[in-house]
């Protein structure tokens, strides 16, 4: 019995001991700010950047040539300290660097330090690399680069790299950047404040280079994101990161406008779970929770009383996709061709339903792919209005009355969230008012993402947040030659527009003419608008300096937590 | 040959020759029996109103005018309450039920009649097979089953989908997706029974009354039926109505995953995991969407349970513990 | 006996790169890559970039890459999914985690499911048997995530005895230890009551009680030794199972373990966590299977698992 009773014991000093060693990095001096992300950071190279949760980051630790003022999230200078562009075209910019400028590791921040990084986005692409093309010469540059680098895999040995003074972009000294663009785009500056366009320093990633010998691609070891290798220039520096606890900025000892910081050491908090994530901040041991769960907002905004909890409207729109190529998956005829299937189907969806039901945040519906009143000065198309009875009629002009004959349709739809519930909304609708049978097809997150882009569906949900300050970031989507284009749906219209509005210097034309393209867009309806997304913060009166912005941006220096 | 007086051991007597009506009559099966009996009957009886689209009761009836109700006696159909989007729970728990039950026990059999198989084989035989055997269960033990279950289910669905008889498909897409969920938990679950019964057998085959009725001569297959056999029945049965629970629990963490039964189709499991965060929520819980689908559940598997006990007492030769 | 030992031992790396080569091929079939988020579709340069860059491009670059690095510096490679983490980084910090409370359920499950399972065959039929089973087979009759979520609804949230979660002090182990050692405990003290019932039906237990053997002597030092095998069998992937994780107490109890990457990583496609994850698993797993395998003749002398068949 003593030789049986060997094993539990053996198991509970085991126990003893493991707590010991795996036990917390505990005791830490609480930190002046402390928040929890919108999820887990995936990337904190500039390069592979496009969460929200990494890009609110890159905010704090790096500054572009312009930067956004924590109050009104407009552009303004940051690490330039002059800025102009050219009176007759408006498409050449010269910009000087700011003299005290200076990385987190003291050393001066120059023209080389844009340009490297520049460089970089154009060789090795990331998902961002697209707006560098706005920059004369960027594209052609980086497609033949990309051939060099095959031309040499395939064992050519004659081929020569391209030459990256062909490029619209050049230090006319060591702190003066040319910049030449395509096309005088005005939000020139809003895209100088995001990270496609912020420097990097180069020599301290020099000890992480690996340059492939037969294609000669420059690739860097990811460790350089981590502290205490990565060098910043922005207000703060990345002093800890602890893998899923814990990663703290603290104010950058270099930083030129260190005296406008209201906030010194922050914290970013891991938690696995929606409801965790709301219990730490309901125990005070958060300051501000950037992404609360829809169900328990929703519950919250129902019972009231919680002055803490901030909704908002946000810069995206979710909605359904419609294919529209000649052939559905499988090789059926797709009747989501005629344009009247589509209008039907869009004008007999009621979305009030949809945001009372499922939603419940009190998003604002929409029948517009922008969102509404976000620019001033543009006029959004009225779009697709819910008139079942209108729908009706349309369908039997296709050839379908009262729904006979319509072939069943799948929805595509990821099964996280409420997408189901609102899949299986629409398809009672669809039932009901046209009389049209629709089967649900709910996946999992990434073979979702992997059939919307390859066009493995006959209906899909979407949803699109704009990546900067303009019409075009929604409206360029749906050009015939986009690859977020999902529909596949193409007018040649719509594209002259597009292109049309990208080459116009007068704001208030270009407005229109980005207008009149999202009418035909809303009318052609190869997408169904649904509502408006909205963004839920929490924090409590103590905090000062969050705006409630659509892009749900942030600048952590005009923050301050009162504790 | 038939056996010799000498093997007539209490241990060694068939299962059948004992006075089996009596034992049935034990108290475990009798009330986990009828709590069985009654769930199945009421959820099967109830597919008169649960699957009718024209009825209240319909499991996917959208009643748009009362989301999220608290359960209420009138109508009858609120009973449960209704969900998020006005279905009504009663509804969705009766008709969840079939399909849960279903799913439940197409698996346990699938990894029933695997896992005795694969370990009977296996430590009756020994050597090199069963150690082949036993590395090949390590092997599967070891790989990711929530992979294994999103590739079967992309590969498995558009094939059962396909499959047509005589130009009409067999199976509407509802129906293989149910058919793909039970196979990919029965054909992983089969694992740790397999590895249980071969212990049991390789304990059992070294003992002397084997032993001996080898060295008189009794062949195999009947060593195998009247000796072996029914001293297995105790962990077959044990794990077998174990396995129907452990299925439906499966289906559960899958719907929990986001990898479960296709919606409309409701059952216990992703009932369950719908309601979680509705009636959790620290304000403005919601408690009829969880506590319904789990009670039932509960008290459905509870049931098996005691069913399985107490099938096990009934049948094992050894029951009569020893008066020590 | 050695010789079985060490012939076991052989086998382990030829599973381990069996486990190994069918997890790559499951992973590079599924659909979805590691890289890109959901709705906006990755530039298809951007995405060839990134797959040059982690050796993800082809099966011959990455089977060429990894496995070599894995067996000469034993490094797993960067993670796909967490850039700048190396899958060696993420394992150092949960795999402790995961282990403690791992040990710390089993422990849990093994007193208490053989204690109920023996004093439920002792007391058959009488009401502590009956209580002390069906409290045991809550942990079986309930969802996993349904238990854990309403064990921190009542002793956290409602009545505040035990903190909600995190990781870092002994009394933050209570409340996720309990909930992960339900399940096994039921399923040991079942198997635990079955096995005794069967042992205690056995000849040699009569003759060890006429022999004048005390009640405690004959319970302990005959019956429960040989009832426990069928429970031992179970331990070993239990304990695996345990000692890696689980998702969902993981999940619900925000404990930083390695449990969460089990699914994780395969719903962010990160090819070489699956990997890594897998492996650790598999090490566990086989170890412990090895273990319980020797350890059977430990217990029961009669059983020779090197026997080639009952046959001769």
């Amino acid at each position: 019995m003593i030789r049986l009773l060997v094993i539990p014991l053996v198991m509970a000093a085991l126990v003893c001991g493991a707590v010991i060693w795996s036990g917390a990095h505990g005791g830490q001096d609480r930190a002046d700010f402390s928040f929890i992300n919108r999820g887990d950071n995936k990337s904190l190279d500039i390069n592979d950047m496009s969460w929200m949760q990494d890009i609110r980051l890159a905010f704090a630790l790096w500054e572009g040539l312009y930067t956004l003022d924590p109050v009104t999230l407009r552009p303004i200078l940051g690490c330039a300290d002059s800025a102009t562009v050219d009176p007759q075209t408006h498409k050449v910019w010269t910009i000087h660097i700011r003299p005290d400028a200076r990385w987190s590791n003291g050393e001066l921040v120059l023209a080389k330090d844009f340009l490297f990084s520049w460089r970089r986005f154009l060789e090795t692409p990331g998902e961002y690399t697209y707006l560098h093309y706005y920059i004369k010469g960027a594209k052609e540059y980086s497609d033949a680069f990309a051939a060099y680098g095959s031309a040499r895999l395939a064992g050519r040995t004659d081929v020569k790299p391209p030459d990256i003074s062909s490029v619209g972009e050049e230090a006319l000294d060591d702190r003066t950047l040319r910049v030449i663009l395509v096309d005088p785009i005005p939000f020139f500056p809003a895209l100088c404040a995001f990270t496609p366009f912020y420097p990097m320093n180069e020599a301290s990633m020099e000890h992480f280079k690996n340059v492939d010998p037969v294609t000669g691609a420059v690739n860097y070891d990811k460790a350089f994101t981590r502290p205490p290798n990565l060098v910043t220039n922005g207000p703060y520096y990345l002093a800890e990161w602890q893998f899923k606890r814990r990663l703290r900025m603290v104010a950058s000892p270099y930083y030129w406008n260190r005296a406008s910081l209201r906030t010194h050491i922050i914290d970013q908090i891991y938690d696995e779970d929606p409801l965790a994530e709301f219990r730490t901040y309901d125990r005070g041991e958060v300051d501000w929770l950037a992404d609360v769960d829809p169900t328990l907002a929703a519950g919250m905004l129902k019972a009231g009383g919680r002055n803490d909890l901030h909704i908002f409207n946000a810069f995206g729109t979710y909605y359904y996709t419609f294919n529209c190529l000649p052939k559905l998956p499988g090789g059926r005829p797709n009747p989501l061709t005629d344009v009247r299937v589509r209008q039907a189907l869009a004008m007999s969806i009621d979305k009030e339903q949809i945001v009372r039901e499922v939603g419940r945040l009190n998003q604002p519906i929409s029948c517009d792919l922008i969102p509404k009143g976000i620019f001033e000065g543009y006029k959004s198309p009225p779009g697709l209005p819910y008139d079942v009875e209108k729908a009706k009629a349309l369908l039997a002009q296709a050839g379908y009355p009262n729904g006979a004959g319509f072939p069943r349709l799948k929805i595509l739809f990821n099964t996280e969230a409420t997408h189901g519930d609102i899949a299986q909304i629409i398809r009672r609708q669809w039932l009901n008012n046209l009389g049209i049978e629709t089967e649900l097809n709910g996946v999992e997150v990434k073979v979702f993402g992997k059939w919307l882009n390859t066009q493995q569906f006959d209906i899909a949900r979407s949803g699109w947040y704009g990546d900067y300050d303009d019409p075009s970031t929604f409206t360029d989507m749906y050009k015939s030659d986009s690859e977020e284009n999902n529909a596949k749906w193409s007018s040649a219209k719509y594209d002259q527009l597009c292109a049309a509005a990208q080459a116009e210097q007068d704001p208030h034309r270009r407005f229109e003419l980005l207008s009149e393209a999202e009418n035909i867009l809303l009318n052609e309806a190869p997408i169904v608008p649904l509502y408006t997304y909205v963004g839920v913060y929490m924090f409590r009166s103590n905090v000062t300096g969050i705006p409630l912005s659509p892009h749900e941006y942030l600048m952590f220096q005009g923050v301050h937590a009162e504790h | 040959m038939t056996a010799t007086p000498v093997l007539h051991s209490p241990s060694a007597a068939a299962p059948l020759a004992r006075g089996t009506p009596r034992r049935l009559r034990n108290g475990r099966i009798a009330v986990g029996g009828a709590v069985l009996c009654a769930m199945l009957l009421l959820c099967l009886v109830s597919l008169f109103w649960t699957a009718n689209s024209n009825s209240n009761f319909y499991y996917d009836g959208q009643h748009t005018e009362v989301p999220l109700a608290p359960p209420q006696v009138r109508p009858l159909w609120m009973l449960f309450g209704t969900t998020r989007l006005g279905q009504s729970l009663l509804g969705q728990c009766l008709f969840g039920g079939v399909i849960s039950l279903t799913i439940g026990v197409a698996a346990a059999a699938i990894s029933l009649v695997l896992g005795v198989g694969v370990g009977i084989v296996a430590g009756y035989r020994g050597g090199w097979l069963d150690a082949l055997l036993m590395r090949i269960v390590d092997v599967l033990y070891a790989l990711p089953y929530i992979l294994m279950v999103i590739l079967f289910k992309i590969a498995l669905e558009p094939l059962l989908n396909g499959m047509k008889i005589h130009g009409h498909p067999m199976l509407n897409p509802m129906a293989s997706n149910l058919v793909v969920l039970f196979l990919s938990i029965g054909l992983v679950s089969w694992l740790t029974m397999a590895r249980v019964i071969r212990g049991q057998v390789l304990s059992l085959r070294s003992l002397p009354f084997i032993e001996a009725a080898h060295a008189a001569g009794v062949p195999q297959w009947r060593i195998f039926l009247r000796h072996l056999l029914p001293n297995l029945v105790g962990p077959i049965t044990v794990y077998a109505t174990l396995a129907v629970p452990s299925a439906i629990l499966q289906e559960s963490f899958l719907s929990f995953l986001g990898i479960g039964i296709q919606k409309p189709l409701p059952t216990w499991g992703s009932l369950a995991s719908d309601g979680l965060p509705l009636s959790l929520t620290p304000v403005g819980p919601c408690w009829w969407p969880l506590v319904f689908p789990c009670t039932l559940l509960a008290v459905t598997l509870l049931a098996l349970n005691f069913v399985g006990d107490g099938l096990r007492d009934a049948w094992d030769p050894k029951r009569d513990g020893a008066k020590i | 006996m050695t010789r079985f030992i060490a012939w076991r031992i052989a086998q382990l790396p030829l599973i381990m790169v069996v486990i190994y080569l069918i997890t790559f091929a499951l992973v590079w079939v599924v659909p979805g890559t590691p890289f890109g988020q959901t709705e906006r579709k990755l530039p298809a340069a951007a995405e060839a970039s990134l797959k040059a860059e982690f050796h993800a491009d082809s099966v011959l670059s990455f089977l060429g890459y990894y496995p070599t690095r894995l067996i000469f510096h034993g490094d797993l490679g960067p993670s796909l999914s967490y850039e700048g983490w190396s899958v060696n980084d993420v394992l150092r910090y949960s795999l402790p985690v995961s282990i403690t409370l791992g040990l710390f359920a089993m422990l849990i499950a093994m007193v208490g499911g053989c204690a109920i399972g023996v004093f439920g065959a002792l007391r058959r039929g009488g009401v502590l048997d009956y209580t002390s089973l069906g409290v045991a087979l809550i942990g079986i009759s309930l969802p996993p995530f349904v238990v854990a979520g309403m064990l921190l609804a009542i002793f956290s949230d409602r009545l505040h005895w035990l903190p909600s979660g995190g990781w870092g002090s002994l009394k933050q182990l209570i409340l996720p230890g309990f909930a992960l050692a339900l399940l096994p405990m039921a399923y040991i003290a079942r198997l635990m009551r079955v096995s005794m019932l069967d042992t205690l039906g056995n000849d040699y237990v009569r003759t060890a009680s006429a022999k004048g053997l005390s009640r405690t002597e004959v319970i302990w030092k005959h019956v429960f030794r040989n009832a426990f095998l069928p429970v031992f069998t179970y331990l070993g992937p239990a304990l695996a199972d345990a000692m890696t994780g689980s998702f969902v107490v993981e999940t619900v109890f925000n404990i930083p373990g390695i449990g969460l990457h089990f699914v994780n990583a395969v719903k962010n496609r990160d090819q070489t966590l699956i990997l890594g994850t897998v492996l650790v698993y598999a090490a566990f797993l086989l170890t412990l299977n090895l273990l319980v395998d020797i350890g059977y003749t430990l217990i029961d002398p009669r059983i020779d698992i090197t026997a080639r068949s009952a046959a001769t």
